[in-house]
């Protein structure tokens, strides 16, 4: 399009473009097309209204369903994780004490954390992480298997023939982990229990009582240190 | 071609009835040219930029060791690359392209000081060079979506605000009583996308929430940015396109504002089925389900619509570009979004969250639907900007084949690979080991690599056809679309 057909500002376009037959042939791409679209006013089928308000009904249903605790208010419901909570069956203050299955918690933390280097198996891997699978360390003396975890252990140590050299954080209260005793005897007593391990469980007392023996130590054992208790 | 009397009435401004109207839209389509020319000659060099960085990466899946010597190309930093450059690159500035050349159309309003608009778009075009520079460079802020260094994104915002001011000011000056529902889309996203990309960076870089605040805020912005910001520019552009090239009436206006208002109600909170299994209230996750499933309102409402208006002209997909690429998103976007309400399904998403199953509906929604619909939008308007033909047909054809055909094994081999991946991740006791978890996706990452150079070979010659269009002079006399074939006779136009 020449320039001299219009001006660019000005709005008035009727005139000049419908008037010069050079201009429309070069546009022959917009004279070619359709018309600017437009709509229909076909009404909304009955099924499809009849679906859309199935989808509100159910959906609904399902969130009275699933709503975890909203009910009066967001206050409540803002703490609660479990989309099943029923306030009716919650209750705070029926002093029934919250009985425990070690093993079952304890593996629950082991495969969040401990999985990572030891394997959700036991087993370990060659050469970097000893395998807690019939270790002596695992299912031997109560007193060495609570430090390890409490203090974490650095330095060569043997398990089954084969030495590992590395470091195992410690995950005792006022470590980086900062588990607390009920924690430590969860996942003792897992460990010491599965994948064909057979021994004791560690008890809380056992636990607070080597801490507080311990007092505040903030390095790691090391085997040979491990070895020398009894 | 037509006969020579319709050829000869439609030349003479006296006796044609709609020579005026198209007189006036050729007056808009060249306030548009500059910006226009400008957004989309970006975009395509976004996209091929893209589509290197996402080879890269899925290359990295399969081979590790694929250029791993580079820090700068490691893949943390490739892949973050890859998705801001197609999203902030090429997606956007192809929905600013489309979305105020349909604007100035629909709206019968000439788009005033273009230059400015231009000026916005270098703006924007810098920050997000400067973005996509930091996040190689190890900038990255980490967070889904919003990885851009926060030394760019003001300045993104206010290129933003300039262009989406634009549009609104074009809309305004408007001389069309009715407004069409491409519009009602268009000028919605324009207000959303600010909304959403403010609050996010406020919340999540500035002043930052505490807590799983920030994640809910992070899945509110990410799965928003698709639903409000990406998916009504493509919409507009299927409700345009759709019925143009048909030149038949959009099937419904009751399925339009239906499927409009179900979708602008309901999106909104589906964002947070992200974090099913995660330590949110569960209420909130609840209500996020709930507004997934009612998704399934608007997709099917706007798919009928959609349907019913294509019914009695699927011949037509036969000849035109434009509408095979449109139609072909259209499809997709029904099918993704039938997935994506699927996938908030509480058991469900235990299985497929963190597994390759996601990426595959990603690449559904924003390339199968999205980009597809984009490349058809190009295909219509850069004639209408140029006054020039696309110089090839083997070229569309080329591109649509190859996209087309790799983007569905892409998401074939990611959605089968994921759900594998997934059961495997449950299943402790048959799959102790997480190496052989990775082993077992390996070919599916491998089909996914051969996809996506498929999917390259398409971008590559759409881009030559770009170029070559660019630089080709104008043709001196009338001339034809080009078509993957000529009809029989000259009914349909592209």
């Amino acid at each position: 399009m020449s320039d001299d057909n219009y001006k660019k500002s000005d709005p008035k376009i009727e005139q000049a473009a419908a008037s010069d037959e050079q201009i429309q042939e070069v546009h022959s791409v917009l004279l070619r097309e359709k018309s600017e679209p437009s709509e229909g006013y076909s009404p909304i089928p009955l099924l499809l209204l009849g679906f859309v308000s199935t989808m509100i009904f159910v959906v609904s249903i399902y969130f009275i369903h699933n709503r975890g605790g909203f009910t009066s208010g967001i206050g409540e419901a803002a703490m609660i994780y479990d989309e099943r909570f029923d306030p009716k069956l919650h209750r705070p203050d029926t002093g029934v004490v919250k009985v425990v299955d070690p093993m079952v918690v304890g593996k629950r933390t082991y495969a969040q954390v401990c999985a990572a280097c030891h394997q959700i198996n036991g087993a370990g891997v060659p050469n970097g992480f000893p395998p807690l699978v019939d270790s002596h360390w695992v299912t031997g003396s109560e007193e060495r298997v609570v430090r390890i975890l409490l203090h974490g252990l650095s330095g060569p140590v043997e398990v089954n023939g084969n030495v590992y050299n590395g470091i195992m954080p410690a995950f005792g209260a006022g470590s980086a982990y900062n588990w607390d005793d009920a924690k430590i005897v969860y996942v003792l007593t897992y460990i010491r229990n599965e994948w064909g391990n057979e021994a004791t469980a560690i008890t809380p007392e056992q636990v607070t009582a080597i801490r507080e023996a311990d007092g505040a130590r903030s390095t790691a054992m090391s085997a040979d240190e491990l070895l020398a208790l009894p | 071609m037509a006969s020579a009397l319709r050829i000869a009435q439609s030349l003479d401004p006296s006796t044609s009835p709609t020579s005026v109207s198209r007189a006036e839209l050729s007056e808009i389509d060249a306030s548009t040219k500059a910006p226009a020319l400008f957004f989309l000659i970006s975009s395509v060099l976004w996209l091929l930029a893209g589509t290197a960085f996402a080879l890269i990466s899925s290359f990295k899946m399969h081979t590790p060791e694929f250029l791993g010597d580079y820090e700068w190309l490691t893949f943390g930093r490739v892949r973050t690359a890859h998705l801001n450059t197609v999203i902030y690159g090429w997606s956007v500035n192809a929905a600013f392209a489309v979305a105020f050349w349909l604007m100035a159309r629909l709206s019968r309003s000439v788009l005033r000081h273009p230059t400015l608009l231009f000026v916005a778009g270098a703006f924007w075009n810098i920050g997000v060079s400067i973005g996509i520079f930091g996040i190689l460079r190890g900038d990255s802020t980490s967070i889904e979506w919003l990885e851009m260094p926060s030394y760019v994104t003001p300045l993104l915002f206010v290129a933003y605000a300039l262009i989406g001011a634009w549009a609104i000011i074009t809309f305004r000056f408007g001389k069309s009583k009715h407004i069409y529902v491409s519009q009602w889309y268009i000028l919605a996203a324009l207000f959303w996308f600010p909304w959403l990309y403010s609050i996010a960076q406020i919340m999540m870089i500035f002043e930052p929430a505490r807590g799983t605040v920030q994640a809910l805020v992070n899945w509110w912005f990410a799965h928003n940015i698709l639903g409000l910001w990406f998916t009504p520019i493509g919409l507009a552009a299927v409700y345009y396109f759709l019925p143009k090239v048909l030149g038949k009436p959009i099937h419904s206006y009751y399925l339009s504002v239906l499927g409009f208002w179900s979708l602008a109600f309901f999106y909104n909170w589906a964002g947070v089925h992200h974090l099913i299994g995660g330590p949110v209230p569960a209420w909130v996750l609840s209500a996020g389900i709930a507004a997934s499933f009612m998704m399934v309102v608007p997709v099917i409402v706007t798919s009928i619509n959609h349907h019913m208006t294509m019914v009695g002209s699927f011949s037509a997909l036969k000849y035109s570009p434009t509408l095979r690429f449109i139609v072909f998103g259209a499809v997709s976007y029904t099918l993704t979004s039938l997935q994506g309400s699927s996938m908030a399904i509480r058991s469900w998403s235990e299985v497929t969250h963190f597994t390759h199953y996601t990426i595959g509906h990603a690449h559904w929604g924003m390339y199968a639907f999205f980009t597809m619909v984009m490349f058809g939008s190009i295909y219509y308007i850069m004639p209408r900007l140029m006054l020039k033909e696309w110089p090839s047909a083997a070229l569309i054809s080329t591109h649509f084949w190859a996209t087309s055909i790799g983007i569905i094994i892409y998401v074939a081999a990611l959605s089968i690979g994921g759900v594998l991946q997934g059961l495997a991740l449950n299943d402790v006791e048959n799959y102790p080991v997480f190496m052989d978890i990775v082993e077992l996706t390996k070919k599916y990452l491998l089909s996914r690599s051969y996809a996506g150079i498929l999917i390259t070979v398409g971008h590559l010659a759409f881009a030559v056809n770009f170029a070559w269009m660019l630089i080709a002079p104008r043709a001196k006399s009338s001339t034809a679309p080009t078509l993957f074939r000529n009809p029989s006779s000259m009914v349909i136009t592209r």
